[in-house]
């Protein structure tokens, strides 16, 4: 699915030169689930922009479902952005003007699709994500976890390669972000691709694979033999509230 | 993302600032509503000018004695003889009348009025396209025989006699009498040529009354529009050579006056235009300052639809059209606000409002040229945006 070769990027103000990435060297195979986690400044958040084509790398090569992606032009990118990717933010970027359901119709919108086939599929989409009776919904008249899974059906609905998540949970609480949890894992049993950035470790270990970063390298590349279950922490964190 | 999603997106756009948009595109509506509206009246004025011209017939034409500097005023210029020769000579002349003005004390049985008096004869009714209410004009054999008679217009025979048929009736006039034969229809007219009250003699009668035979001025009427230039021009050569005297004889048409009328308006309609240009101008730049803000202030949204897979040329198309959409919406209350102007300056003046369709399209191109200009900095700057940093931004 990726395959990133000495990817490096350099940022230049001026007379200094900053190295964001210092040659990255990455596979992800289809159905992974990975959490990319460091410090501030370690690196992830260039690592996200590359991967995500909104930055160009200074060096390497980046394979995208197999195409080499390294050398297109900025239309290309925002074609491949709004085919192969799925955006998820930490501050959801739903646009504030348009309801739930244009929202989610937006990508498809840059992708060309027809009117009453964008309806159709961004019906399907929330009502699965369990958002049907929100669909005429203002971003400002929802709950923060409901934004996110907005969001979320609106990175899923052009049927992206990759979901690329960025602290999706560092906006909401803890239980509202262990529900955002559990719709990545459910979405990953049934196949999707999710690359996670996230600084949280508790959040990280939902993944089936860790990747630390530091100093714009990969410092620790760990498979996470048994994460944690986000649906399972719900029912806990319930049973508890329960009792108090 | 075709044109149609776009145009909406714009609108969803607008409609989500109202107040700003208002503000934004008054500078336009003015503008707009400025055009149309000084257009309209001005065009209404130059119809109706044009049509009151029309009334006297556009084949009319005039002479008279062209007097320059040290000249003194001789009764001789014009005879009655010059009129006769004329129109056995010049076959594009159908008719030509002498006039003869002056000012006189009539009075009646009800009344009394100093009026304009013309002395004339026959065929200054055709060439003037005066209507008869009672009775009838002045006929050659009234000039032939010297016969004291007169014809009076609506309101003079009113201000004599009181209402009702006056034909038959004395009027003293200085020292004698005439009897009235006829009653013209009086003008209505807005341009003020025959609104004052007059009274028609023959030029006969007249003479005698004054003592003395004199013409002011020959008016006649060309027996077609394409002849009237030919007539005016022959009748002039004919009379310098009567009367030995090259560049004596002064000749107009009311073609040319409608001419020179309509050159005029259109000056003037230049002149507004430039006006209008200018107002629009500084509207479109008020458009570009909001769009600018409006750029600035939408940065994340142009981020997230980056992201989400707009390429810079959408982003382009989509701010341009905004631009667009906010100019044509100022366009249309503009034309509408000036639409109203006109008819209410048209009706206080009583004169048919004209907002031609030319006027309202050009309007709407105007508007969409001003939109279109004015958008182009300001969606150029938001499509070059790096959509990190658009991201970034709150």
């Amino acid at each position: 699915m990726i395959k990133i070769n000495n990817l490096s990027k350099t940022y230049s103000t001026g007379a200094f030169t900053v190295p964001a990435l210092k040659g990255i060297t990455l596979d992800i195979a289809p159905g992974e689930f990975v959490a990319i986690t460091g410090a501030s400044g370690s690196g992830k958040s260039t690592m996200m922009n590359l991967l995500g084509l909104l930055d160009r790398p200074s060096e390497g090569s980046y394979l995208l479902d197999g195409m080499d992606v390294s050398n297109l032009n900025d239309d290309d990118y925002a074609r491949l952005r709004n085919r192969k990717i799925g955006f998820v933010f930490q501050a959801f970027n739903l646009l504030p003007r348009l309801t739930a359901l244009k929202n989610v119709e937006l990508s498809m919108l840059y992708a060309g699709t027809k009117h009453e086939e964008r309806r159709k599929r961004a019906l399907e989409v929330l009502t699965l994500l369990g958002l049907e009776d929100r669909l005429h919904h203002f971003p400002n008249e929802l709950s923060g976890g409901q934004n996110q899974r907005v969001a979320i059906a609106r990175a899923l609905i052009n049927n992206p390669a990759i979901i690329l998540a960025d602290e999706p949970t560092g906006a909401l609480d803890s239980q509202t972000g262990l529900e955002i949890m559990s719709i990545f894992q459910e979405l990953n049993r049934q196949g999707t691709t999710i690359v996670l950035v996230t600084h949280e470790l508790n959040i990280a270990r939902h993944s089936r694979r860790i990747l630390r970063m530091a100093d714009g390298l990969i410092i620790n590349d760990e498979e996470i033999a048994r994460p944690l279950d986000a649906h399972n922490e719900i029912q806990a964190l319930r049973e508890k509230g329960g009792r108090a | 993302m075709n044109i149609g999603e776009l145009i909406l997106v714009a609108i969803e756009s607008i409609k989500s600032n109202k107040l700003r948009s208002f503000l934004t595109t008054l500078g336009i509506v003015i503008g707009i509503a400025a055009v149309i509206a000084v257009v309209g009246i001005g065009q209404g004025g130059r119809a109706m000018l044009m049509q009151e011209m029309e009334k006297f017939g556009t084949n009319m034409f005039g002479i008279w004695v062209n007097y320059r500097d040290g000249e003194s005023f001789r009764l001789d210029d014009l005879q009655i003889n010059d009129i006769t020769v004329i129109k056995e000579n010049v076959p594009q002349v159908k008719y030509l009348a002498p006039a003869s003005y002056g000012q006189m004390q009539l009075r009646g049985s009800k009344g009394h009025k100093s009026v304009q008096v013309i002395g004339t004869t026959a065929d200054y009714a055709q060439v003037r396209n005066l209507e008869t209410v009672w009775g009838r004009f002045i006929r050659d054999d009234d000039a032939a025989v010297g016969r004291r008679v007169i014809v009076l217009d609506e309101r003079t025979a009113l201000k004599l006699f009181g209402p009702g048929n006056p034909v038959g009736k004395k009027v003293m006039l200085m020292s004698n009498s005439a009897v009235v034969v006829g009653v013209i229809k009086s003008d209505s007219s807005m341009l003020g040529f025959n609104s004052q009250q007059i009274a028609y003699l023959p030029w006969s009668f007249l003479s005698r009354l004054n003592g003395w035979e004199v013409i002011h001025e020959l008016q006649g009427s060309a027996s077609s529009k394409e002849e009237v230039e030919a007539a005016m021009n022959l009748s002039k050569k004919i009379l310098e050579r009567r009367h030995h005297a090259p560049n004596h004889y002064y000749a107009y048409s009311l073609e040319q006056e409608m001419e020179s009328a309509n050159k005029v308006t259109g000056i003037m309609t230049l002149i507004i235009g430039c006006i209008a240009g200018i107002s629009l101008l500084v509207g479109g730049i008020g458009v570009m300052n909001i769009m600018l803000v409006s750029v600035t202030e939408r940065t994340r949204e142009i981020g997230i639809r980056m992201a989400l897979g707009a390429r810079r040329k959408d982003i382009l198309v989509q701010f341009i059209i905004e631009s667009i959409v906010l100019c044509l919406l100022g366009g249309f209350i503009g034309i509408i606000l000036g639409y109203g102007g006109a008819l209410l300056v048209a009706r206080l003046a009583k004169w048919p409002p004209l907002v031609s369709g030319w006027t309202v399209l050009l309007a709407v191109g105007f508007s969409v040229a001003v939109g279109l200009f004015f958008g182009i900095y300001p969606a150029n700057k938001a499509s070059k945006m790096d959509p990190i940093e658009a991201l970034r931004r709150d």
